[in-house]
């Protein structure tokens, strides 16, 4: 993929241009520097500043909705260096008096919420690493079938009374089912 | 003037460095650009010297409220969209940072940079090999696509 190069090149080549723009007079110059002080995502003066291993700029909220976009592959936005949550140290300047933690501001994602689409490979449930689905929707299966096979063309109501023979009848054979069907999930795991 | 959103915010600054200082044969429709932020024209003009000498493209930039988060949707559009191994008849365009690889610290104007190098370097006028299959079978947003990028020979 050449094509990633190229972003970082032309990247650059923008970093160059606007570098060009900025000398001369005195006011050109402060409007460098100003410049160098931009958040690399919403291109403002950077808010609750944070500075990444690598040494890049951002408003701890741009990054941490960066962080959120793709929380598989966390990168840093302009040089694709690794980055996380735990890896950008907060900028406290002069006007800061409470000095707090502007990650501490943004809420902690929610847990569990975010899956990458891209993982559904089709048969959820039936990899490796998924056992607990595998035996439960398995296990699951003959069951249903038993019973209602069991049930099927069968006049008389459901359950029968407590204590009858027929109900001794009823338990005896639901067991059966049950460990014929509990063979059945171990020949599943096991064969 | 209303409070802007964040996007917005972004691309009117955009807009206003890619009108003052724009990169080389690149020139964004501002009139246009600034009755609706969202929707950009870019005019393009093929390098001195490259296999597109002399030629003139227009680039359509589409942009969500979600970005620089979310890439913006490029192709080309108009009469001339450029003979290339990874631009399609159609003007959609096979190129990793307009999916997979983009990032907010890209731009308007990185995206154009990166679009006039990869014609530039450009040896052979051809288009993609699966070209009437991609062109009859796509869906009309190149970001629908799941691209396989083609190598970088070219
Ligand atoms: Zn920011
Ligand atoms: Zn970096």
């Amino acid at each position: 993929m050449a094509e990633t190069s190229e972003a970082q090149a032309s990247a650059s080549g923008q970093a160059g241009a606007s570098g060009q723009a900025g000398s001369g007079s005195g006011s050109e110059d402060e409007k460098r520097d100003e410049r160098m002080l931009e958040c690399n995502i919403c291109l403002d003066t950077a808010r609750d500043a944070v500075v990444s291993m690598c040494g890049h700029l951002f408003c701890w909220p741009c990054l941490h909705q960066w962080l959120e976009t793709r929380p598989s592959r966390q990168v840093c936005p302009v040089c694709k260096a690794a980055i996380s949550r735990d890896k950008v140290i907060p900028l406290y300047g002069r006007g800061n008096t409470k000095q707090e933690d502007p990650r501490n501001k943004v809420p902690p994602r929610p847990a569990g919420q975010r899956t990458e689409p891209e993982n559904n490979s089709g048969f959820p449930g039936f990899g490796f690493g998924d056992g607990f689905h595998m035996s439960f929707g398995i296990g699951a299966f003959p069951f249903g079938v038993f019973t209602s096979t069991f049930n099927f063309g069968d006049p008389r109501p459901s359950a029968a009374p407590r204590g009858t023979a027929q109900y001794e009848e009823e338990q005896f054979l639901s067991k059966i089912f049950l460990w014929v069907a509990i063979l059945f999930v171990l020949w599943l795991i096991f064969a | 003037m209303a409070a802007m959103s964040p996007s917005e915010r972004r691309l009117q600054k955009e807009l206003m460095s890619l009108m003052k200082e724009p990169p080389p044969g690149v020139t964004v429709d501002g009139e246009q650009a600034s009755q609706n932020l969202t929707l950009w024209t870019v005019h393009m003009e093929g390098v001195p010297g490259t296999l597109y000498e002399g030629e003139k493209f227009v680039l359509q930039f589409k942009f969500t409220n979600k970005y620089p988060f979310d890439s913006p949707e490029v192709t080309f559009i108009g009469s001339n969209i450029p003979v290339h191994p990874h631009v399609y008849s159609n003007g959609h365009i096979c190129l990793s940072i307009l999916t997979d690889d983009w990032s907010p610290a890209l731009s308007v104007q990185s995206v154009c940079l990166s679009i006039v190098s990869m014609l530039s370097s450009c040896k052979e006028k051809k288009r993609p090999p699966d070209n009437s299959f991609y062109v009859k079978t796509c869906s009309k947003n190149p970001k629908k696509t799941k691209w396989w990028y083609h190598d970088d020979s070219v």
